[in-house]
């Protein structure tokens, strides 16, 4: 034991990340791809989402520049998903200024090995799924909450994009804050990880939930056109001539968006120049 | 008009750092930027109402129509934050300005049409606008490089909190110009058609617009979504039921109060 301890007296002490390293990292994850380019994605963003990691393991300004390198290098995941893989890169590193032999390519594949399948479950779920519902609930909720009295203040201005907000990130933010502990935690074994993660259920049942408030939104319209009066029954003629602009942009969309799924914009306009050649018409007094 | 402006810009700024920056608060949705636009811009008492109503349909037609179901890297680069707030703040603005020609009694209906039409348009040229600013970013990686070669970690954190800062100044320039361009465009064509805007065509255009909104919504929502059909059937079914059951209730509490 007395022989060893002048040995051990020389060697640096193991170091250790603290959860408050791991909080920071959290919070800068947030602004992830304020460098975005097209060569390195999300590379720069990473470098800087690590750094108070880098800080906490090394300590001259050689081995941090050779840290930061190797996180500046191409990297591209879901945004919302990205903690896990600055998680389990943390604990890497961590092993690494430990003296563990982990080499800058090890790395830089664990990463992008990670990186792939959590963009391939984000995408579907946060970017296809979840925020076009959040969005229909939002407008649901101005279909649904009652316009004010005359004088008082339209809280629906206030309400419908509180929904929203509240919608998307009840969902989001939990993998946010959570990411970055769990894929330190769990940087051993991604594959139990990414099954934890349970994405894909979530994406089919929020499909569902979409097309529910979908349907239920257009009920609420027609509640609106009041459809299930008699007086459509006795004046349907006239009734169906106020539902045609209606109907001719619905066909707009319908087919627009079918053919050009990716520009709603252009659907758009398209529509608004077909609907004031309609209003236009000569007929429309 | 300063003070709005800069209220606009300074939302513009916000909407976009937490679209393109990675926050995704979803701040950036058209419907929460037209809002949030509406009440900034606070345009007097008389036009508290609008102020309010109009920004909620704008948003809401703009919300339908701008989601997009493709992956973000299969879409075209729309500028769907900027959208909102712009379209909100030119139909705004456009209806404080032109209300002796364009009353808002005949035409309310018009300013949200306008509204859309702009934020339309607004994220368009937005798009390109994005397109641009990112270029100014590949110049920035080489830069980064050489700062962790020399091991600035201060430097390079510097370099990319300007990064931060140059998307939330791109965002607040679009949105004050993009309102201001748009807005100009508004004040110098809308008189010359204001014979032809009746609130009936008006009426008419915002009825196309919705129409193509909540077709935009059902490929969203429905088509091509497993077993979406039958979902959206069901929602339908439970709306009707709870409408029904509502009605019920109104009608047996009116009766209620009827009786003797």
């Amino acid at each position: 034991m007395s022989e060893l301890a002048p040995d051990v007296a020389h060697e640096r002490p193991p170091v250790a990340l603290r959860a408050g390293d791991l909080a920071r990292v959290a919070s800068r994850s947030f602004q992830l791809q304020a460098l975005l380019s097209p060569e390195r994605m999300q590379g720069l963003g990473f470098g800087f989402a690590i750094l108070p990691v880098i800080r906490r393991l090394y300590h001259d300004p050689a081995s941090r520049g050779d840290a930061l390198k190797r996180h500046l290098r191409y990297f591209a995941t879901h945004p919302v998903l990205s903690g896990f893989v600055l998680g389990s890169a943390a604990r890497l590193e961590e092993r690494r200024a430990n003296g563990a032999p982990v080499t800058d390519d090890a790395i830089d594949s664990y990463k992008r090995a990670l990186a792939s399948p959590l963009a391939a479950l984000g995408d579907p779920l946060f970017w296809v799924t979840l925020r076009p519902l959040a969005g229909l609930l939002g407008v649901l909720a101005v279909a649904l909450l009652p316009r004010p009295a005359t004088g008082e203040p339209d809280l629906r201005a206030l309400l419908c994009p509180l929904v929203l907000v509240l919608t998307y990130n009840a969902v989001a933010l939990p993998y946010r804050w959570i990411g970055v502990s769990r894929g330190y935690e769990h940087a051993d074994r991604p594959d139990v990880l990414l099954r934890s993660l349970r994405l894909p259920e979530l994406t089919t049942f929020l499909e569902g939930a979409g097309a529910f408030v979908f349907g239920s939104l257009l009920v609420l319209l027609a509640a609106g056109l009041d459809v299930a009066s008699s007086a459509w029954g006795r004046q349907a003629g006239g009734r169906m001539l106020e539902a045609a602009p209606l109907l001719l942009g619905a066909l707009i969309g319908f087919v627009g968006m079918r053919r050009w799924p990716s520009r709603s914009v252009e659907v758009g306009l398209a529509a608004l120049f077909a609907g004031a050649l309609l209003a236009a018409w000569a007929l429309i007094p | 008009m300063i003070p709005e402006l800069l209220r606009i810009a300074l939302l513009g700024g916000i909407v976009a750092v937490d679209r393109t920056a990675g926050w995704n608060l979803m701040l950036s949705q058209p419907l929460v930027g037209a809002c949030l636009a509406g009440a900034l811009i606070r345009p007097g008492p008389e036009w508290e109402l609008w102020a309010l109503r109009v920004p909620i349909a704008v948003g809401a037609i703009l919300q339908l129509l701008l989601t997009n179901s493709a992956l973000p890297a299969a879409q075209r680069p729309h500028d769907t934050a900027a959208a909102g707030v712009i379209g909100s703040s030119v139909a705004l603005l456009g209806l404080m300005r032109l209300h002796p020609i364009l009353p808002v009694s005949a035409a309310g209906l018009l300013w949200v049409v306008v509204g859309v039409a702009a934020g339309l348009v607004a994220a368009v040229l937005g798009g390109w606008f994005a397109r641009f600013s990112r270029g100014a970013v590949s110049s920035t990686a080489g830069r980064a490089d050489a700062l962790a070669e020399r091991g600035a970690l201060g430097s390079f954190e510097r370099l990319y909190w300007g990064g931060l800062l140059r998307l939330f100044v791109g965002g607040a320039l679009w949105a004050w110009g993009g309102t201001l361009l748009l807005l100009g465009f508004a004040l110098w064509l809308l008189p010359l058609l204001a014979v032809v805007f009746t609130a009936r065509r008006a009426g008419i255009l915002f009825a196309v617009l919705l129409g193509t909104a909540l077709a935009a919504a059902f490929h969203v929502h429905v088509r091509g979504r497993a077993r979406g059909l039958r979902w959206a059937a069901l929602g339908a079914i439970v709306t009707v039921l709870v409408l029904r059951a509502f009605h019920a209730a109104a009608e047996s509490g009116a009766a209620g109060g009827d009786a003797p």
